[in-house]
């Protein structure tokens, strides 16, 4: 003897095990909270944490345009730093079109600095 | 539950809990300390949280760079008057259920510079405390013992009754106030609420 | 190397090289006999300066600045002098009053890390201790100096001009005094301690009076 049930139901027994695993330990902690753990809110507790300093002014603040430049300028060389330390590395091992390459790409990177400092960019005033 | 039953049934290999046992279980190991400190007293603070003393075989390895988390404030070191506001917004910040170990000569009592015109006799003018540890500085295994006092603390509050520790009443405070600074000195020098200048009471 | 000059030597060279300046010894009674520069306060940068220019000298390192609190203190001694009192001399006793102190003291010690010597100390003086409690910085000679000065300005209320930035730097914006003045009057704040001895000993008689007099 079979018995007949709707292949669906596995579904909806799944569904209705989801949404009861997490709910529960949820609604104990609810529980839990009203029952003994006091939400006590104060003007203190939910200032902004600064440290234990009374925080001033707004986070938000205005930052110069300049910076920007600056900062992807700094980016830039920074990059070019990275590539540089192993090129130093592997320098005397490295044959002549590679160098040729790197030198390449430094002497963009040079162009792209006297470019920047002809603008502007590197005089902070 | 009967204590004699108890040891019955796991005599039978039955265990049996309560839940205020359980919960205090929990909470004794996992307190999660606030990660500052003030003076030399945090240099022994962070030697106990390392290897060789090993805090955290008393689950407290956790050190938690904000109030927001922490469990436990190690007030290590001298609070001088300066820094009193700033440690007690700190304290203020902290979510209950939360403990204070005054942790040094000079955290407990102001220490050798007691006297002085710029350091706060002792944090517990300010703050309620748990634990005191005296000596300057303490050994680490004396942190560890404060540690394992205030455990034992904890394993013994109780979730209701007149005796429910402080986080568990809705009428007790959880914040302090902050004290300004002053012309001279702190203001108020200290909380009334929390502490009163010791009573002499003299025998015949 | 050479011995370092004494102070007898760099003071001969200061005073032709500073014209005007007003330079004295000060001698040390204790057992370091570690002797000093007093400069007057009006010629302290130009002193600083040739100092650490000075090619025998070369004082190029500030290691330490620190205040003292002299407060005016008044002797008494008595002295017999010998008078004539109605044409008979006659041994008469005098009171003769000294005053010292009622200045506020800031004190530098300077070595050469260049030419490896050291210690100088200069000392410069305040007029009083109330009103003319100025004195020139010499931050902008040895910039070491700055939290010093800061610091000394907290606590001893020296005004440091020319300063480039003098604020309170150990106790807090507000507070009204500087402690570690010698009349410095702490806040009347005593707790119970098993020992008291001293001043600490009339704080505790006040704090917890004997029930019955002894």
């Amino acid at each position: 003897m079979t018995t007949e049930y709707d292949p669906y139901l596995f579904l909806a027994v799944f569904l209705g095990i989801a949404l009861v695993f997490p709910l529960a330990p949820l609604g104990l902690a609810r529980l839990w909270a009203v029952l003994y753990s006091n939400n006590k809110p104060g003007p203190i507790k939910n200032a902004t944490y600064e440290c234990g300093l009374e925080s001033k002014g707004d986070a938000r603040v205005q930052f110069r345009s300049d910076y920007y430049l600056y900062g992807i300028v700094f980016l830039i060389f920074d990059v070019e730093a990275l590539f540089l330390l192993p090129f130093a590395v592997a320098f005397t091992g490295l044959p002549m079109g590679a160098i040729v390459a790197m030198l390449v790409f430094l002497l963009l990177l040079v162009e792209g600095l006297v470019w920047a400092w002809k603008k502007g960019v590197l005089s902070w005033t | 539950m009967d204590e004699g039953l108890r040891s019955e049934l796991s005599k039978q290999g039955i265990f049996t809990s309560t839940l205020e046992d359980l919960y205090n279980w929990g909470r004794q190991n996992s307190v999660w300390p606030l990660q500052f400190g003030l003076a030399c007293c945090a240099i022994e603070m962070i030697a106990t949280s390392m290897a060789r003393f090993d805090l955290a075989r008393f689950g407290a390895e956790v050190f938690r760079p904000s109030p927001r988390q922490a469990d436990l404030m190690i007030v290590a070191g001298t609070v001088t008057k300066k820094m009193a506001p700033q440690v007690v917004r700190l304290y203020n910040q902290m979510p209950e259920p939360k403990y204070v170990i005054a942790m040094g000569a000079c955290a407990i009592s102001g220490g050798p510079f007691k006297q002085g015109y710029n350091v706060l006799k002792g944090i517990d003018r300010f703050i309620p405390v748990d634990v005191h540890i005296p000596g300057c500085p303490p050994r680490p295994e004396a942190l560890l013992h404060a540690f394992m006092t205030l455990q034992q603390r904890i394993d013994g509050q109780r979730l209701t009754g007149k005796s429910r520790p402080r986080h568990l009443n809705a009428e007790a405070p959880s914040e302090f106030p902050v004290p300004q600074f002053g012309a001279k000195d702190l203001e108020p020098p200290f909380n009334p609420e929390v502490w009163q200048p010791p009573r002499l009471v003299r025998s015949e | 190397m050479m011995p370092m000059q004494t102070l007898e030597e760099i003071k001969k060279r200061l005073e032709s090289a500073v014209p005007g300046v007003c330079v004295e010894i000060v001698s040390n009674d204790s057992p370091c006999q570690q002797r000093s520069l007093l400069v007057d306060r009006d010629h302290g940068p130009q002193v600083a300066a040739w100092l650490r220019r000075d090619d025998a000298l070369r004082l190029d390192y500030l290691s330490n600045v620190t205040g003292v609190d002299w407060p005016e203190v008044v002797t008494k001694q008595k002295i017999k002098v010998k008078r004539k009192v109605d044409g008979v001399e006659k041994e008469v006793e005098e009171v003769v009053q000294t005053r010292s102190g009622g200045y506020l003291e800031a004190v530098y010690h300077l070595y050469s890390m260049e030419l490896k010597q050291g210690a100088v100390v200069i000392r410069m003086r305040t007029g009083d201790r109330d009103q003319q409690n100025k004195l020139p910085s010499l931050t902008p000679i040895w910039r070491s100096a700055e939290l010093q000065e800061r610091e000394i300005y907290d606590l001893f209320g020296i005004v440091f001009e020319g300063h480039p930035d003098l604020r309170r730097i150990l106790m807090w914006d507000g507070f009204e005094a500087h402690p570690m003045r010698r009349d410095y009057v702490e806040p009347d704040d005593y707790e119970y301690e098993p020992t008291p001895h001293d001043s600490v000993l009339a704080k505790a008689k006040a704090h917890y009076p004997p029930e019955v007099a002894p």
